[in-house]
């Protein structure tokens, strides 16, 4: 019997311990099912306030939390000791906490943390720290409106306008707001930003006519963050500007090639007399007023008036005009054409049109074909200083000069009637007063004007003849031009001429030269007149023409050579000046060794022109250059 | 002619003396009235529009400070659990939201601001004096701190301005908060002294923006009668 009792209670303690351990399997199995477990640590992700007057906070729930929690939001704020939990769990959707304007204080800090609770546990999130102040986001701007408008210049542009959103108090400042706004075509990769400042309008130019824009429009308050970009609106650019636009280049195009068109038959019709009227052409040489037929014909008055001598002695501007030099000719058939041969009262300018060439010492008068068809005229050359007996006595005692020009010595044959007419004027010529010592007055003629001088003075007052320079001229008295038939001065004249124009210098004496205009001739220079009379010439610096100056004077300023004497009354003999180097001498004459004692009293009597006292200058040594002004207003 | 030259001599020493006069001053700060102007009437617009924007410069300087000593200093340490109720100019009764602000006085609200800014004078002056020599601080932080202790200078004579143009006669002994935090800034240990910083950083940010924030409400509301 207690062997049965002992088998009972095994059995019985093997059945309790396998029901509790099938218990404890089943209560396990079942937690297992449902996923009971303490929740996660929620975390609080972001805080936003988009009017700084509410903020909504929301977090997330834990990893391994599950649906079953339940999360509550508590709070504390700075200088409160108080915590309070989330007053709106709901307006912020899932997981966020509302704080509405009663529970919302600016400029301090709240201290936020949520709890998660379920059956198995809870868990709580790390504190949370934020100032409202800070973290303001508004809304996008509301009401975003696109139109196409023209401005004053017919130019088009979109005009953005929109407004801010709902809930910024903007007006009592409690915010202020910037916009900024971003545009594209609608097919374009990238936007186009631009910033529009506080202001709710905004306007775009230069848009492409014919597309598509896509805008938008975004906000951020003063301290605080960009809103998001509002939603897209879009416009359509109408293209009638693009018509405009072709129209115009057209009718440019248009306007252009009949301009061209234009010009193209304007030069062809009048090109030639279009350069002709850029394109001077160049004048060939010519003297004005020649006409050879008048030359044929034998005219001379006719021809020599056409030429134009006219205007003796010149009074044009030309203030270089106003030396009278006087023009020695060097051609040898060519005779010196003195331009009193034209109208003796006019004291015209000659022509400067005359060739340069050939015609050097030529008056306007003068050309070859004159010279030769007439040679039988008169001529009233420069010999004429020659021609006239220096007979006449001075007027002033005491000078070196001495001759006169005797103008019935001189004879004109011919008919040329200016001759005669200076002839008669020879005795009607004044008298040049002289104020000093220096007998000689110093002036300035062409060669025409010599002659006219030679024609009709009565004293023999030299006058060196130069370019641009007034010399003192020294004139031989053995110069005798008197009686002497033209033809034969002519000859002499012209062997003079082959000399002179190395730097013959001719004496003229008169007061009042008339001036001729200026050629391109060359003239000799008088440098003085010694009290025989010698014509003293200085040579001419530059390369002579003729034979005679070779070895030219290297002393530049000289350009005279001084006659000593004439030889067979008509030939001149120049002298050698000490101060050059070599002398111009005639090639027919004799060469005369330079006579420094003669040469050296003519430098030393370079002096003796005369001046009227106060106008001009009296200048010792040296060539003197006067200015011949001053001896036609002492003539006066 | 000798009272003509003088006349003329008298308006060029005149002139002279005017613009020796403007130029004297520094070129930041053009003055709104000439000194020695008794009666200057710059308007009062023009007196808020200054004001406002000075104090919102003021403000960007102090944010950007903040953030970047936070940044380079404060990572990790903590000091904003320590940063709470820790301003001293906590103690000046301040509006806190829009209602509280849009309902009190102008007046009042001038003075507030005068009072803070006050207050901020003598911790301005030694924030640059404590940077400048903490040798760590980068250029920036004390560029930015010696600007913003000029620009309150300023910004105090403006304000002060305004008062007497707003409501002259209502001056108020000068009210302000003492802060006693300087020798905090000179601690030898150095999360001390950091956390002095970042505590006057962070005061100053604040106060900046509770500055600009009450000068543009004042500015709406007087100027353009709350239709900003």
């Amino acid at each position: 019997m207690p062997f049965l009792l002992k088998e009972k209670e095994a059995n019985m303690k093997e059945n309790v311990t396998s029901t509790t351990i099938f218990l404890l399997l089943l209560f396990l199995n079942t937690n297992l099912l449902n996923g009971q477990s303490a929740p996660g640590k929620p975390k609080i992700e972001k805080c936003r306030s988009p009017e700084k007057e509410t903020f909504t906070c929301w977090w997330k729930p834990g990893s391994d939390g599950g649906t079953a929690a339940n999360y509550t939001l508590f709070y504390r704020k700075e200088g409160e000791s108080l915590t309070h939990e989330c007053p709106d769990y709901k307006t912020g959707g899932p997981y966020s906490c509302y704080f509405n304007k009663k529970h919302t204080s600016i400029w301090m800090i709240y201290i936020i943390w949520v709890n998660a609770t379920n059956q198995m546990g809870r868990s709580m999130s790390e504190p949370h720290y934020v100032d409202v102040t800070y973290i303001v986001e508004p809304d996008p701007p509301l009401n975003l409106t696109l139109e196409v408008k023209q401005s004053e210049d017919r130019k088009s542009y979109l005009l953005l306008k929109w407004s801010p959103p709902a809930l910024v108090d903007v007006r009592s400042g409690w915010l202020t707001l910037q916009y900024e706004l971003r545009l594209k075509p609608e097919k374009a990769p990238e936007w186009e930003t631009h910033f529009a400042g506080q202001q709710t309008q905004f306007k775009i130019f230069s848009l492409y006519p014919g597309q598509k824009y896509l805008v938008e429009v975004r906000c951020k308050p003063d301290h605080g963050s960009w809103s998001q970009w509002s939603p897209e609106n879009s416009i359509v650019i109408p293209s009638d500007i693009k018509m405009k636009d072709t129209t115009v280049w057209i009718f440019v195009a248009i306007l252009s090639s009949v301009v061209c068109l234009i010009m193209v038959w304007t030069m062809a019709l009048k090109g030639y007399s279009m350069i002709t009227c850029l394109l001077p052409p160049v004048p060939g040489p010519k003297i004005k007023g020649f006409d050879t037929h008048l030359l044929e014909k034998g005219k001379s008055e006719e021809l020599l008036s056409a030429l134009g001598c006219q205007g003796f002695p010149p009074t044009s501007d030309r203030e270089d005009l106003l030396v009278e030099y006087l023009e020695v000719d060097d051609s040898e058939d060519q005779q010196l054409m003195p331009t009193y041969e034209k109208d003796h009262p006019s004291q015209g300018r000659k022509p400067t049109q005359l060739d340069p060439d050939n015609d050097s010492g030529r008056g306007s008068c003068d050309s070859p074909s004159l010279l030769s068809e007439k040679c039988e005229e008169p001529r009233i050359p420069a010999p004429t200083f020659t021609i006239p007996e220096v007979n006449e006595k001075p007027d002033d005692p005491g000078t070196n000069v001495t001759h006169n020009w005797d103008p019935q010595g001189i004879n004109f044959k011919g008919k040329n009637p200016y001759f005669n007419a200076l002839g008669s004027k020879s005795s009607t010529w004044p008298i040049p007063q002289q104020s000093s010592n220096h007998s000689l007055r110093c002036s300035y003629h062409n060669i025409a004007d010599i002659c006219k001088v030679a024609l009709g003075t009565v004293n023999g007052p030299t006058v060196s003849l130069g370019k641009e320079e007034n010399h003192a001229l020294n004139y031989p008295t053995t110069i005798d031009t008197g009686g002497e038939e033209t033809t034969d001065k002519q000859n002499e004249l012209g062997h003079f001429h082959s000399n002179v124009d190395q730097g013959t210098t001719w004496l003229l004496p008169n007061e009042k030269m008339p001036f001729m205009s200026p050629r391109p001739m060359d003239y000799v220079e008088i440098h003085k007149v010694n009290k025989d009379g010698a014509l003293s010439l200085l040579p001419k610096q530059k390369e002579s023409n003729g034979n005679t100056e070779q070895a030219s004077a290297p002393d530049s300023s000289k350009e005279y050579a001084k006659v000593s004497r004439v030889m067979d009354n008509n030939i001149l003999v120049l002298m050698q000046d000490p101060r050059a180097q070599t002398r111009v001498i005639f090639e027919e004459s004799a060469k005369e060794s330079p006579q420094p004692l003669q040469h050296n009293q003519a430098e030393k009597n370079l002096s003796y022109c005369t001046f009227p006292p106060g106008d001009c200058r009296l200048q010792t040594g040296g060539l003197d250059y006067l200015d011949p002004t001053c001896f036609i207003h002492s003539f006066n | 002619m000798c009272p003509k030259g003088s006349s003329v001599k008298g308006s060029l020493l005149l002139l002279l003396l005017m613009s020796s006069q403007l130029l004297s001053r520094s070129v930041e700060s053009l003055p709104i009235c000439p000194s020695g102007a008794v009666n200057c009437q710059v308007s009062l617009s023009d007196l808020f529009d200054r004001a406002v924007m000075l104090s919102h410069y003021i403000h960007s300087l102090s944010s950007e400070m903040f953030n970047e000593f936070d940044e380079r200093y404060a990572q990790g340490r903590g000091f904003i659990t320590k940063a709470i109720n820790s301003c001293h100019t906590s103690s000046l009764s301040t509006p806190e939201d829009k209602e509280q602000a849009q309902q009190i006085r102008h007046e009042d609200l001038l003075n507030l601001v005068l009072r803070v800014l006050r207050s901020w004078n003598e911790p301005l002056y030694h924030l640059v004096t404590e940077v400048r020599s903490m040798q760590e601080a980068p250029d920036t932080i004390l560029l930015k701190a010696m600007e913003i202790e000029e620009q309150n200078k300023r910004l105090l004579e403006g304000m002060e301005k305004i008062v007497g143009q707003v409501h002259p006669g209502d001056r108020e002994n000068e009210v302000y908060s003492v802060w006693s935090g300087l020798p905090s800034l000179q601690m030898a240990d150095e999360d001390t002294r950091l956390f002095a910083f970042y505590n006057l950083l962070h005061c100053l940010r604040r106060d900046s923006h509770k500055i600009d924030n009450y000068l543009k409400l004042l500015k709406c509301r007087l100027i353009h009668d709350s239709n900003c």
